[in-house]
């Protein structure tokens, strides 16, 4: 490959000595930010390396796979079993449009796991094809930092091989941890539980997150009997309160029993299962609990105390705007640095590390008006602000535009489960600061709300788009009056 | 016009209103040399009698075109039809505090000169029950799907015909009573029976005359069975949605968007299902690319289609199948027939010749940008002007239309980027230009394509395959149109209609974060251009060679 360094800008001085590096870059983990910012830096021209653990699909100190977490545990095989889980809906739903669908419908997860690992094994080599045709280097081993410029990496057989880079990437991401409390160690994390061998028949989830909600809906989907607990009142802080609480109602509806206020003190094996003990003294029974109580950032085995990388209290790299560490020539992204931490804003901030460094235009990631997803069913999609953060931040009122509708597919279906929608929009400037729907398909809906709500839409440039009827999607276009109206001055603060 | 949802609106926006002074000008009609401006001080017109009762129009009428005094009318408006764009004028005249009548025919699933029905097309003939009916047969492509994903069927499922027609026919029956109760809560006075105008201000009901200063033609489309022999034979699109019993083949003449929902319902329903259509390819008017993707899909499902082929004649064999004699042969044993060759406006037996308004060659309403017709009293929304014939662009005429007519906002509906969808299956979503119409407008685009088995296909095992399409202006980089075919098209699409409408650029698009997984993702992450197409030179062709994998990474 030809080898054509790009003006560094100001971040990094033209060195003459440049050449005695073994590499431009190298890169330590190839998940989404790591393949990102490999492959970019490599079309600019820069030489680069990866390195990455072992492919499993449980993660450990010493196991990965190139994909990371979002393709072998998180982001993809999830999506998988949601789309396995939401059959069961589909099932129900056709009986009133027709279907005579005999009771035994059969549901195996082995065949369904199994199918899922082939998939992720196959992505698996896509990445590393992806990798191969940009010309990055790629290594199987664990990664360690020891120099500012200089990157030891411990192969499957134990041989230790050392490089030296112009400029390190550390993007090794994050894993689930558990709260150590007795018996933990029966309990098991989200990278398990998307590989369990055996389907259970009861599940207890501990956790209010994203991810324990998803499995709530994944589980129920697939008929096991699941038992949720978390610490707040509704599941999904730092989410709108009304859409928490409509999850809430939604999980409810379709089976998932919900605990709020309530942790587990303890988990104790028994013949028949695990025994849950609560917090409350309650007691109850489970096949499987899993822990979906926080990931934490995969610091501990790089050696950068060493170096002399500072880390945050929760053990995250610490970055610029640039993603840039103390060290100069050191940077970060991705979960490793605990910002935003999503698969696409790990390639944002991987695409503007590549642009920085090698592509002679420093640009920092815009963090503003980020979309995401809960694929918990049916799902919850937000971009902007929530009511709570709006009423907080906003200088005048707030108009807020609600609602809440039967889907037009439960009309015949029976289905009790209404739709929400809601727009936050400035009363002053007309401008929309939030949008939020907790639906079938929000997250696809609110994909391009989200282009509107970045580039400044105003409630006006809404209305004034005909609607595709029939959708749920046109609803965003056609609310015309204002829910409520929230004061500049009369806003409550939260401490949420 | 849908659902229930719009039971929200209408209260509160009559309290909104109650808060202003409203100025209620009629001087937008000033070739009427009778035109006032009337202010209405806030409250009175909330008590106008909801139960204001039609007099006979020639006991009270006084004549005053020469402008003496102010001729006494009936109703402010009285709308001739029911259906989205009627109902929508309608309430929203009321709500702006005039007087407002509507008549339409009395209910029946199938249209016809004496029977329609409150909701109108898209409500009980068209877009609700259509789309209920997508829904049902699409259960089938998702049983296919749940095997990859484990699920197993003892028994093949069945479908039962008269369950879904049954369940169908009551959510419309609700419907249309919901519709009933709209235009009631909002003060319009419903009139059952057939609407014709006599004169420039009265409309005559099964013989009853009614007086307003302003009418509106309302009364929309019908399907258009060409002449052939043995067309009698045939069904059209309203009898599709209400068969007594499941086609077991069908032979659906025409290539438009209802030809291809039905060819996805009946083959989602297990019909044997045969498209026949005149030209080489299916949705004339639409993207090219999006008309070879769609074909191919819905093939790889199962439908058959036939171009090229014209009907001539049906032909009815002893045991009661039909077969279809078309230029290039004859297929036979067909159970129906079903032709969707378009549609055409309601404009006969209106009594427009009589009071001179002006039609098209295809018998559409010619009316102006704010919808009026060549009589200064007469106006006309939706489908019966043959513009853009959907229900929310008919909602629009017929909101912009109360506007200017009682809001004192004169309003011309905008039909720039209207986005669209077909419901086949899969579906397409669509707003802006194609890329034939941007390069006839603009010259220098950028086409960026993308064509991908979705996440859910790889596990599925089926052949389903995602297509989208971003046309962007080369020199102001401004998003001139975008194109999707692919599950959930028409719902991802809304959001891009926000974007395209609002003249974003692809660097906009380009600047937003993705949401992973999801199809919709791929929108803007579009990096490559598959082509360029200048003007002065031959397009530039550059395939994208990235492989798509599931993050884009």
């Amino acid at each position: 490959m030809a080898r054509k360094m790009l003006i560094d800008g100001e971040l990094s001085k033209p060195n003459e000595e440049e050449t005695h590096y073994d590499f431009d870059l190298f890169v330590i983990g190839a998940g989404s930010g790591g393949v990102r910012a490999a492959r970019f830096s490599a079309n600019f021209g820069a030489k680069v390396a990866i390195c990455e653990l072992p492919f499993h699909p449980v993660s450990s100190e010493v196991i990965g796979g190139v994909g990371g977490t979002c393709v072998i545990r998180g982001c993809v095989p999830k999506k998988i079993l949601v789309y396995g889980a939401s059959f069961r809906g589909e099932i129900e739903d056709a009986k009133n449009y027709g279907w005579e669908l005999n009771d035994k419908v059969d549901f195996n997860w082995k065949k369904l796991l199994h199918k899922k690992t082939e998939e992720i094994v196959r992505l698996n080599g896509i990445y590393k094809r992806l990798l191969t045709n940009a010309g990055v280097k790629l290594y199987e081993g664990e990664g360690k930092i020891v120099g500012p410029n200089e990157v030891e990496v411990t192969q499957l057989d134990g041989t230790k091989l050392c490089y030296s880079a112009k400029h390190i990437l550390i993007a090794t991401g994050s894993r689930a941890q558990r709260p150590t409390i007795p018996g933990q160690e029966l309990s098991i994390t989200s990278d398990e539980a998307l590989s369990l061998d055996e389907l259970p028949k009861r599940a207890v989830i501990l956790g209010g997150g994203y991810i324990a909600v998803e499995f709530a809906s994944i589980w129920n989907g697939m008929g096991v009997a699941v038992d949720l607990f978390f610490r707040k009142e509704l599941p999904l802080r730092g989410f709108d309160d009304e859409m928490r609480a409509v999850v809430a109602r939604n999980l409810e509806a379709r089976g998932i029993n919900l605990h709020p206020r309530t942790t587990l003190s303890e988990l104790v094996k028994t013949e028949d299962g695990i025994k849950v003990i609560t917090d409350h003294g309650e007691e109850l029974t489970a096949d499987v609990v899993l822990f979906a109580t926080g990931r934490a950032p995969n610091t501990k085995r790089l050696n950068l105390e060493v170096v002399g990388v500072e880390l945050d209290k929760m053990g995250a790299v610490k970055v610029d705007e640039y993603s840039r560490t103390n060290i100069p020539s050191i940077w970060a992204i991705g979960d490793v640095t605990n910002r935003m931490n999503l698969t696409p804003v790990a390639l944002m901030e991987g695409t503007y590390f590549a642009k920085t460094v090698f592509g002679g235009q420093p640009s920092k990631p815009d963090y503003k008006d980020i979309p995401c997803a809960v694929f918990c069913l049916p799902p919850l999609s937000v971009v902007g602000l929530s009511e709570e953060q709006a009423t907080d931040q906003a200088e005048g009122d707030i108009l807020v535009f609600t609602s809440t509708f039967n889907p037009m597919k439960n009309t015949i279906s029976g289905r009790q489960e209404k739709t929400i929608m809601k727009l936050l929009v400035d009363a002053e400037t007309d401008k929309v600061l939030g949008a939020s729907m907790c639906g079938p398909d929000a997250p696809e809906i609110m994909q391009g709300i989200a282009v509107a709500l970045k580039c400044g839409a105003t409630k006006a440039q809404f209305d004034c788009t005909v609607g595709i009827h029939p959708s749920a999607a046109e609803e965003f276009v056609t609310m015309r009056s204002v829910t409520r109206r929230i004061a500049a001055g009369n806003k409550p603060k939260t401490n949420l | 016009l849908s659902t229930p949802r719009l039971t929200f609106s209408s209260p509160k926006l009559q309290t909104l209103y109650r808060n202003f002074p409203i100025s209620l000008s009629l001087n937008f009609s000033s070739s009427l040399s009778h035109s006032k401006t009337l202010t209405v001080a806030p409250g009175s017109l909330s008590q106008r009698p909801s139960s204001f009762s039609p007099r006979r129009c020639f006991a009270v009428r006084a004549e005053s075109e020469n402008g003496a005094e102010p001729r006494h009318y009936d109703f402010d408006l009285f709308t001739i039809g029911a259906g989205s764009g009627g109902v929508r004028a309608s309430r929203f005249a009321a709500n702006f505090g005039s007087s407002v009548a509507v008549c339409e025919l009395p209910f029946a699933t199938i249209s016809s000169e004496t029977t329609g029905g409150v909701g109108g097309t898209c409500v009980l003939r068209g877009c609700v029950p259509k789309k209920l009916l997508v829904y049902a047969s699409k259960f089938s492509h998702e049983f296919d799907e749940s095997g990859g994903f484990g699920w197993k069927f003892e028994a093949e499922p069945k479908h039962d015909w008269s369950t879904l027609m049954a369940n169908k026919n009551a959510e419309l029956q609700r419907l249309t009573g919901i519709y009933k109760n709209i235009l009631k809560n909002a003060g319009v006075t419903l009139i059952e029976g057939r609407g014709k105008i006599v004169d420039p201000h009265t409309v005559d009901v099964d013989g009853k005359l009614y007086t307003a200063r302003h009418i509106l033609i309302a009364v929309g489309g019908r399907p258009f069975i060409p002449e052939i022999p043995g067309s009698e034979h045939a069904i059209d699109s309203d009898a599709a949605l209400d068969l007594p019993s499941k086609p077991k083949k069908i032979g659906i003449v025409g290539g438009g968007y209802i030809a291809l929902e039905f060819a996805g319902i009946f083959n989602g329903l297990n019909t044997d299902v045969h498209v026949f259509i005149r030209q080489k390819k299916v949705l004339r008017g639409f993207d090219e690319d999006v008309r070879d993707f769609v074909a191919e899909q819905m093939s790889l499902r199962g439908i058959e289609f036939h171009t090229e082929e014209s009907p001539q004649a049906i032909l009815k064999s002893a045991d009661g199948s039909l077969s279809l004699k078309t230029n290039k042969g004859t297929v036979e044993g067909f159970s129906h027939i079903m032709f969707a060759t378009g549609r055409r406006p309601n404009t006969k037996n209106l009594g427009l010749e009589t009071v001179g308004v002006k039609m098209t060659k295809t018998g559409a309403i010619e009316v102006d940008e704010f919808s009026r017709t060549s009589v200064p009293s007469i106006w006309a929304v939706g489908d019966v002007t043959d513009r853009i014939n959907l229900t929310p662009v008919a909602l629009m005429e017929g909101g912009a239309l109360a506007k200017t007519l009682f809001g004192n906002e004169p309003t011309k509906p905008d039909y720039r980027a209207v986005p669209s969808a077909v419901f086949s299956q899969p579906p397409i979503g669509q707003v802006g230009l194609t890329e034939e119409q941007a390069i006839q407008k603009y010259g220098d685009i950028d086409v960026y394509t993308a064509n991908f088995r979705p996440l859910k296909a790889t596990l599925s095992g089926l052949p389903d395959r995602v297509f989208m399409k971003l046309i962007v202006c080369a020199k102001t980089n401004k998003v001139l149109g975008l194109h999707m075919c692919g599950e959930d098209s028409p719902e991802i699409v809304q959001g891009f209609a926000v974007a395209v409408r609002a003249g974003l650029t692809k660097a906009d698009f380009d600047a937003t974060v993705g949401i992973h997984p999801t199809a919709a993702e791929e929108l803007v992450t579009m990096r490559t251009p598959t082509r360029k197409i200048r003007n002065s030179s031959p397009p530039e062709g550059k395939t994208d060679p990235e492989v798509k994998a599931a993050a884009g990474v």
